[in-house]
């Protein structure tokens, strides 16, 4: 019952929505999310939970790393979904003093972000990996309309290139399906219980392939190119969702692959989990060094924190890997938040055109900077403590490298963002702009006091022990 | 009926060599479209059988990819006014040995894989065939419109793969599979239109002013 709900409830909101035309846009997005929150916060306390559904399956085990998802979706689901109305208004006031042109109607906006959520929470409830794969391409195809909000040409060739390279992608990955299915014996459903019969050949080969599908949506190096594009492109409450929800939901395809592996090749499949975790780190820092653009820099530090999570899966520290997929998801959240009100008040994104953001805006100057040392693993984000278990497992040499790549990201980070916040600031030039931008700190501050507070528990609980 | 396994593989083979060596947009859209309907058609053949739901699938199938996903080419075509593929990447006679090696390669992999059943080889041959010759043509092709057949040609041949290996999944899943692939060039439909109208052209290795590189470029210039 509550498998079915979480699926149809987002769809038959956006359907209302769409009917409705934006009207009772509050409190039809907002009472969805709460209902989804709250089912979703069930489901994490329930043990095994199917729904059969013309011969597929939907659901959760216990333990599963698909509600866990689910529940950091429902999360940003909420907050977002909190912020989105006011963002569309006062998005709407600042595109007209600025461009004549406001973007794609509201309603059409909210009707797909929950398209895009109905999507997201598919993926996490699939329990075959056919429906696997028809959930997460679905999930490109509700965010891509997404990316093109402002219908400027650089949004249009960010969608242009998400669409293409994530369906091709996506694509490797069905093929790595079907080879999959090769293995198995004949008349074999394709459910995560059943596939662990696999013969090893083929399930190597289909590994590679679901690697490289999957790694692809994750925003995983190489493969991590359309990311910057789209995430940067977006309006700030979608770039809050890619970044915060999507490329988990994506990493839960890598995970379903992984879990599969018969049990001489999971070393084999940690392996490409951590070569690929350190290669998204070092491109990561190379492109995230004079960034000059702080919402590309915000994506490439997602790339970031996906190596660092397949890391932390690659080196077996699923916990620490769960906790790190939630305080990565609300950090992101609430960084593009605020870099989508600065976006407001300046109208772009150069890091060069903000100076003196402290003096001149009283709540998001302020929220920025502490935000991004929260992102970047300062004492007390919860961040610190995942990152500090990743490097203890790694070893000396690997662990050392992590290190010096977050330090380097760090620095990088903090230098922008010091370059952005300092200074004297300009007079604005719209104040009503800048005061709306004001007005819509509230989330991501409520985001902040509770990424800060569960860091303070953190601490509380390692200076006990160190008592003890 | 047998002769029949035999003649869908190697007309695949074909529509792939004409696809890659011709530049009008309408030439494309028929292959694309003869392609949809072999993979129709391909399944009936292969079971021989006149069960009810296997029709149904097949008909399913046909509507989709024969009829449905050509017409929204079309339309998309006629309303960005494109006819031809002026000047590719690649040229058309190189990119007919290219899928000539391709289709080497294929049968090459082809033969290596073991436990295929019979006739599968042929069919995974054409299969391997037309998916690298549709990552090919995205590559090597400028248009956006020439890079959503490309796409169409790449996922034919992961269709066709999953059918030489006769294994089925349920219904949901292949319906769902479907279903994603029509919106995705329904959305691309648009997106193309879109592009034209915005850049007054739909060259998409123009689309370059995003990146991290070419940023710097534009300031020294």
């Amino acid at each position: 019952m509550i498998v079915a709900v979480l699926m149809l409830l987002p769809f038959l909101a956006a359907l209302a929505m769409w009917l409705l035309r934006g009207r009772l846009c509050r409190s039809i997005l907002i009472p969805a999310a709460l209902i989804q929150a709250v089912l979703a916060a069930r489901l994490l306390g329930c043990g095994e939970v199917m729904l059969q559904l013309g011969g597929v399956k939907f659901g959760s085990t216990a333990g599963d790393i698909g509600k866990w998802v689910l529940m950091i979706t429902s999360v940003l689901f909420v907050l977002v979904s909190l912020q989105l109305p006011a963002w569309l208004t006062a998005d709407g006031k600042a595109g007209k003093v600025r461009h004549g042109e406001t973007g794609m109607p509201g309603y059409l906006l909210a009707t797909l972000v929950l398209v895009f959520v109905g999507t997201m929470n598919l993926t996490a409830l699939a329990r075959d990996f056919g429906m696997l794969w028809v959930a997460v391409e679905a999930t490109t195809l509700a965010s891509a309309p997404l990316i093109n909000f402002h219908r400027s040409k650089s949004s249009l060739e960010a969608m242009w290139k998400y669409l293409l390279l994530c369906s091709l992608g996506i694509g490797l990955a069905l093929f790595g399906t079907m080879l999959l299915s090769a293995g198995l014996p004949a008349g074999a459903a394709l459910d995560f219980d059943a596939v662990t019969a696999v013969d090893p050949q083929w399930f190597k080969a289909a590994f590679i392939f679901c690697f490289a599908g999957y790694g692809l949506k994750t925003g995983l190096a190489p493969f991590h190119s359309w990311l910057p594009d789209a995430h940067s492109e977006a309006p700030a409450p979608v770039s809050a969702l890619l970044s915060g929800s999507l490329l988990n939901c994506a990493l839960i395809g890598l995970l379903r692959i992984r879990d599969a592996a018969p049990e001489k090749l999971l070393g084999f499949c940690n392996g490409f989990f951590i070569c690929f975790g350190m290669l998204s780190l070092v491109i990561a820092a190379c492109f995230i060094i004079k960034q000059k653009d702080f919402k590309r820099m915000l994506a490439y530090s997602s790339v970031e924190h996906m190596g660092l999570i397949a890391l932390m899966f690659g080196f077996m520290l699923p916990e620490a890997a769960k906790i790190h997929m939630l305080f990565h998801s609300m950090c992101k959240m609430m960084l593009f938040l605020i870099a989508g009100n600065l976006v407001l008040a300046y109208g772009v994104r150069r890091v060069d055109a903000v100076r003196g953001a402290f003096s001149r805006f009283k709540r998001n100057g302020k929220l920025w900077l502490p935000g991004v040392l929260l992102l970047c693993g300062v004492v007390p984000s919860p961040l610190f403590f995942t990152e500090w278990a990743l490097v203890q497992r790694a070893g000396l040499l690997t662990g050392g490298i992590v290190l010096l790549l977050l330090l380097v990201i760090f620095c990088a980070m903090s230098d922008i963002v010091l370059k952005m916040s300092m200074g004297d600031a300009d007079e604005p030039e719209l104040p009503e702009i800048d005061a709306a931008a004001e007005k819509l700190t509230v989330i991501p501050a409520l985001t902040m006091v509770l990424v800060m507070g569960s860091g303070l528990w953190f601490c509380a609980q390692v200076f006990l022990s160190l008592i003890n | 009926m047998n002769s029949w396994v035999v003649m869908i593989p190697v007309v695949l083979l074909l529509s792939c060599l004409l696809l890659a060596v011709s530049s009008r947009m309408l030439h494309l859209i028929r292959m694309v479209a003869l392609q949809g309907v072999l993979l129709g058609i391909l399944p009936l053949v292969i079971s021989g059988s006149i069960e009810f739901s296997h029709w149904q699938a097949a008909a399913v199938n046909l509507a989709v990819k024969g009829v449905l996903l050509p017409y929204l080419l079309l339309r998309a075509m006629k309303k960005a006014q494109i006819q031809r593929e002026l000047e590719p990447l690649i040229g058309y006679s190189f990119s007919a040995v290219v899928v000539l090696i391709f289709s080497g390669v294929g049968f090459w992999i082809a033969t290596q894989l073991p436990g295929l059943p019979q006739q599968g080889t042929l069919i995974a041959a054409a299969a391997f065939t037309a998916l690298l010759t549709g990552l090919f043509i995205v590559a090597a092709r400028k248009k956006a419109l020439t890079q959503v057949i490309g796409f169409l040609i790449f996922e034919n041949g992961i269709t066709l793969f999953g059918l030489g290996l006769m294994r089925h999944h349920s219904m949901i899943v292949e319906l769902g599979i479907l279903l994603d692939v029509f919106v995705l060039v329904f959305i691309m439909g648009i997106t193309v239109c879109q592009i034209n109208r915005e850049f007054s052209h739909i060259d998409a290795d123009k689309l370059r002013s995003l990146g991290d590189a070419d940023e710097n470029q534009e300031e020294k210039a």
